[in-house]
């Protein structure tokens, strides 16, 4: 029964998403010539139809949904921290675009493989902080000495 | 240009050193992630790429194939060796394969499935160098609107056999259509759904999507699972595969090949169905069919033929017509584009020495295939030690430089962590992002082709009809999206007259 909530839950979550972007987001964020005769060429025809499209496959998964039984299929279990850990991540990402700019890539990179791999319970935390040091000073060097790209270095310490 | 010319154009394109190389090294990481539990073919593609972009067109598309080759057939070393596919192509190996290597005789297993995979692969290669140059010439009368049928065709095909169901794989294909309408738009040039952002005028960034997509989730579902890889490795025995025993398997190998070749020439199918169509083939007709499952070596023969088979046909649709077959030739288009390639009929007309240096470049694939695949059955051990816990953070950081490095722009990164999170919110919810990726690359073409059908008609719908190339499309769509739903309704009627089920 609770799978068959998930399949409408999708659809109703669909159906909601296309009705923002049809009442809401189009019609201020897609710009539209007022030259264009036909709606067919208009910037804003792709956008509606797919935007309708949404809505009649939603609509399909929430019907679809409250018919179809899958009993075979178990739920995915809890897993016990398993939101912490994913909520602690999500921070992990955000801190990144916000150290980038400001640590360089390599720093960062550094600071980011230490806390994922303590974050996954690493059983190899030595080898994890040699890695976690290694890994990101060789991709430095191939993609700022090999590939030429920009990598960039921060406001503190810059590496040749 | 007569066929020797081109191959001889092509000799002088991937005769040379680095070419090699570059399709060497391309096999053995391959071989490499393939073998490695949780890394799958798919993300070690989507990680080479970014090393490529400094590379020049050739021998950066010879990497990015030597690593499909090689992650497709790695992934049978830990079926086999721990029983946990290193991709899903290698699925239906264990099937066999694990029993065999419980007897003791996994040298023999592995021996029969590098065998067979480096056959295949040589069947799919040929495939590909005959069908692919035909279907080109074909393609070439192809006007805009042949182009959008096919290509709705393709993105119809990929959204109902991607998942388990048509409706999550149209959902996951729809949102990937509206993602790919972010940026200025291709007639007028005024914004579409930018957000004032400068950064999303010229659209989302292939790159940073599709490694979102596939790299970023299994991150996250590592972190949401932290566990260590089960399984102890085998060890490999004194039982080699024998000559006879090859000859033996030969005919189930060359079907199981065909049924590759075929599964895999039509967009969306994928290696894995080919894998166990050609396995159930094989057991219907062997006369051994009574011990498949118990560890017979004619059932990895099946298995590992069905998935590499796919391999070179996959190819036929990307480079004919320009439409991605599957994940991997989704990120192989993205190569080609990177490099100002476009791939399609015109690609047989304006580059032919190009494709004719990929085709010699794919045969000598299989002959590095056979000498790394020997050298890797060996040292898998040291491959399935890598700890996880060191493994995932290395994606990750891995997965950052390659996308900062498309366009030294660090908007891409944050594209990269949202799509990630998109993604694995569909891995939860069983909502297949193969469509989702496909329909990211063919939304722009599809859109394109269809405001060009509908501005040569003076905005005429008939002209999406207009001939017998059309109607083939259309029909062949409205059969799939009815196989399909007869599909669903028949497991569904089977699920419920199951005792116990609903």
């Amino acid at each position: 029964m609770r799978r068959i909530k998930r399949q409408s839950l999708i659809g109703i979550a669909s159906i909601i998403v296309a009705a923002i972007l049809m009442f809401a987001v189009i019609p201020t964020w897609v710009s539209s010539p007022s030259n264009v005769r036909n709606i067919v060429l208009s910037p804003l025809f792709w956008p509606y139809i797919l935007s309708g499209l949404t809505v009649l496959i939603g609509l399909g998964l929430v019907v679809t949904g409250f018919f179809t039984t899958d009993p075979d299929e178990p739920e995915q279990p809890a897993i016990s921290g398993g939101y912490r850990r994913l909520g602690i991540l999500a921070a992990i990402m955000a801190l990144t675009m916000f150290a980038l700019p400001r640590l360089g890539m390599v720093w960062t990179s550094m600071l980011i493989f230490a806390a994922t791999a303590f974050l996954i319970r690493t059983s190899h935390p030595r080898t994890a902080i040699i890695c976690a040091i290694t890994v990101p000073l060789v991709l430095y060097g191939f993609f700022a000495h090999v590939a030429s790209v920009a990598i960039p270095q921060g406001n503190y310490v810059r590496l040749p | 240009m007569s066929f020797l010319d081109s191959i001889a154009a092509g000799l002088s394109l991937v005769g040379n050193f680095e070419a090699f190389a570059a399709l060497f090294v391309g096999v053995l990481i391959g071989t490499i992630a393939g073998a490695i539990p949780g890394m799958s073919a798919t993300m070690a593609v989507a990680l080479t790429l970014p090393f490529t972009f400094a590379m020049e067109a050739v021998p950066a598309i010879l990497l990015l194939l030597g690593v499909y080759k090689g992650g497709i057939f790695g992934g049978c070393i830990p079926a086999i060796l721990i029983k946990t596919p290193g991709t899903p192509a290698s699925s239906a190996t264990v099937l066999d394969g694990y029993p065999m290597a419980e007897k003791g005789q996994a040298g023999k297993a592995l021996g029969m499935a590098l065998w067979a995979s480096c056959t295949a692969d040589l069947i799919s290669n040929l495939s590909l160098i005959l069908f692919a140059g035909w279907l080109a010439s074909f393609a070439l009368n192809f006007g805009p609107p042949e182009f959008f049928t096919l290509i709705l065709f393709s993105l119809t095909i990929i959204a109902g056999v991607s998942g388990n169901s048509l409706l999550k794989g149209a959902l996951s294909a729809m949102l990937g259509l509206l993602l790919a309408t972010v940026g200025l738009d291709l007639v007028y040039g005024t914004n579409r759904l930018t957000f004032g952002d400068p950064n999303l005028m010229g659209g989302l960034n292939f790159i940073a999507v599709l490694i979102g997509l596939f790299a970023m989730p299994e991150v996250m579902s590592m972190v949401w699972d932290p566990k260590p890889h089960e399984g102890k490795a085998r060890g490999l025995g004194n039982d080699s595969v024998t000559f006879g025993e090859y000859k033996r398997c030969f005919r189930t190998i060359v079907r199981g090949s065909f049924i590759g070749v075929f599964l895999g020439s039509i967009p969306g199918i994928g290696a894995a169905p080919a894998a166990f169509l050609s396995y159930s083939e094989a057991r219907r007709k062997s006369p051994n069919k009574a011990n498949f499952g118990k560890g017979e070596v004619e059932g990895v023969a099946a298995s590992e033929s069905g998935n590499n088979g796919v391999a070179g046909a996959t190819l036929i649709p990307l480079l004919a017509l320009g439409v991605p077959g599957d994940v991997i030739t989704a990120i192989i288009i993205g190569a080609f584009m990177i490099h100002g390639l476009q791939p399609g009929p015109m690609m047989f007309v304006l580059n032919k020495d190009l494709i004719y240096g990929l085709f010699i470049g794919l045969i000598v694939s299989s002959v590095f295939l056979f000498f790394i695949g020997s050298l890797a059955i060996r040292l898998f051990k040291y491959v399935a030690d890598i700890p996880r816990g060191v493994l995932f953070p290395g994606v990750l950081v891995l997965c950052i430089y390659g996308v900062f490095a498309v366009n030294n722009n660090i908007f891409d990164v944050g594209v990269m962590f949202v799509m990630g999170w998109v993604g694995y919110v569909m891995l939860r919810n069983d909502i297949p992002a193969a469509p989702f990726l496909i329909a990211f690359i063919l939304g722009p073409l599809l859109e394109n082709n269809f405001r060009q059908a509908m501005l040569m008609s003076g905005n005429s719908p008939e002209i999406l009809f207009r001939g017998p190339i059309t109607w083939f499309f259309w029909f062949l769509t409205l059969l799939t999206v009815a196989a399909i739903i007869r599909a669903g309704i028949r497991a569904t009627r089977n699920m419920r007259s199951k005792p116990g089920a609903g």
